[in-house]
């Protein structure tokens, strides 16, 4: 079938296949319970034993919902990078299978690029025009990237040490809320008052940013008040999720309307996990009121899934960059 | 265990030891564990270690993908562990991480109280405790052999 695309994700914890023809997404799968049950295992969540296990099941589903039988696939995608070593030896070993035996083209794909190439999925969502900036913020990654076309790319800054969402999980975990407490902040902090305590976000230079302060920081303030008032983290939940919250938000925000300026590109999208967290949607899209025209893809296409990198491959096809059978990962992949 | 060194430190005074305490360490062991609670430094200090050593690739926190790799200036490689998410031994198994640990490369290891029977026995510790003032830690260097 022409531009018919099997793309498969397996960066870190998800294994995940889809199916794309001409950039509309056939299907997405992602490995959870379902596809256990499907096939009477059990679901531990890590790793590359675990993405052996799912990924047969993953690619079989992926082909079936999108009603598409192996013979009519036109190019495989997989992950070449960032992420961990031996869950992208298992995408890449079975992609580079299937290219092999079937004669087809190999696309190799850059997470991160994927992560941004996600909102030209063609689905109701409109298309960020070019050029644009993406902040891209997950469980494992914060950038801030310009984006010139699909396939030029340019990373204004990142992280230099904790992702935002794992300043989100690992501040959840000082106030002893259960794993992955990204989320939960989000919905104790909708109670609470964002002003109420302040903490500081390092400051980094350009459009860097560095979370690891803000940890220590909440660890001896909590430190300090506990020691005055044992139940001091009950009692002001809400209050401290807020304010947590608005300090990691506040620092994207920070650099974002610093590249914004610097920059002035007025087009600005989100990408990665991290979209979902309410108090960012809601500062992202308030840039609108200076000007700016915001995207944020559907949220099934933020979190890590086989769809975007089918996206990005089918603008790799489009220009042509077929890898080698000789193709390996990069765990430490740049932009 | 052995204790080989005991000072509290502020972080400005942090290269200092590093030089003359911390890379020291290797010369017993090419694995070290890093203890301390969250937010203590352990990242920072193994940014620093790892910036003595020469590596050129960003450090960053490895909770997200476990484990990341740099190499150092003399092209040595080098596996910075993070084994905050691993609840089960199991899943260290599932990445292979005996492999890592039995490679000759050095190895800086995070959360290690998550894999404590994965460990070899003979390795260098350091311990991070908070002291009272905000930007002082007190590091405790210790040989387990």
């Amino acid at each position: 079938m022409k531009g018919c695309i099997l793309a498969i994700e397996s960066s870190c914890d998800e294994t995940s296949a889809a199916i794309m023809i001409n950039r509309e997404v056939k299907s997405n799968l992602i490995a959870n319970q379902t596809i256990h049950a499907d096939y009477g295992g059990v679901v531990p969540e890590l790793a590359s034993r675990e993405h052996q296990k799912n990924i047969l099941p993953v690619v079989d589903q992926a082909l079936k919902k999108a009603k598409v039988s192996i013979d009519e696939l036109e190019a495989i995608a997989y992950t070449k990078g960032p992420g961990l070593l031996g869950s992208l030896l298992v995408g890449s070993s079975f992609a580079k299978g299937i290219a092999l035996s079937r004669n087809l083209p190999l696309i190799e794909v850059n997470h991160m690029k994927a992560h941004i190439l996600a909102h030209f999925i063609k689905d109701e969502n409109k298309e960020p025009e070019l050029p644009f900036l993406c902040l891209t913020v997950s469980g494992g990654h914060t950038q801030i990237v310009k984006v010139k076309s699909q396939l030029d790319m340019e990373v204004l800054g990142e992280t230099l040490d904790d992702a935002a969402g794992e300043a989100f999980d690992k501040a959840a975990k000082m106030m002893n809320l259960p794993y992955p407490g990204g989320p939960l902040i989000d919905e104790l902090a909708k109670k609470g008052n964002e002003d109420r305590f302040k903490f500081k976000v390092g400051e980094m230079e350009g459009y860097n940013f560095s979370f690891s302060g803000l940890k220590t920081g909440i660890l001896y303030f909590l430190r300090d008040e506990v020691k005055k008032d044992p139940d001091f983290i009950e009692k002001n939940k809400a209050d401290l999720c807020a304010s947590i919250q608005k300090s990691i938000v506040d620092a994207l925000m920070l650099k974002l309307n610093k590249a914004v300026k610097d920059t002035g590109i007025t087009h600005l999208a989100l990408a990665g996990g991290v979209s979902a967290n309410s108090k960012l949607r809601a500062a992202f899209t308030e840039l609108e009121e200076k000007a700016c025209t915001c995207y944020i893809p559907k949220f099934e296409y933020c979190t890590d899934n086989a769809a975007m990198i089918a996206i990005a491959a089918h603008y790799l096809i489009e220009s042509g960059e077929i890898a080698k059978q000789a193709s390996a990962p990069e765990p430490r992949m740049k932009i | 265990m052995q204790v080989l060194s005991n000072s509290s430190i502020s972080l400005e005074e942090s290269s200092k030891f590093i030089e003359q305490e911390l890379l020291g360490c290797f010369d017993h062991s090419n694995f070290i564990v890093f203890r301390g609670q969250m937010g203590a430094g352990k990242t920072t200090l193994i940014k620093k270690i790892c910036n003595f050593l020469g590596v050129e690739e960003s450090v960053s926190s490895p909770t997200f993908s476990l484990v990341n790799q740099y190499s150092t200036a003399k092209g040595q490689l080098v596996y910075h562990f993070d084994f905050y998410r691993i609840e089960e031994v199991e899943e260290a198994f599932d990445f292979g991480v005996e492999e890592y640990f039995d490679s000759e490369a050095i190895c800086l290891v995070e959360w290690a109280e998550n894999v404590e029977e994965l460990l070899p026995n003979k390795r260098v510790e350091v311990q991070i405790e908070l002291t009272l003032e905000e930007e002082k830690r007190e590091y405790t260097i210790s040989l387990h052999s």
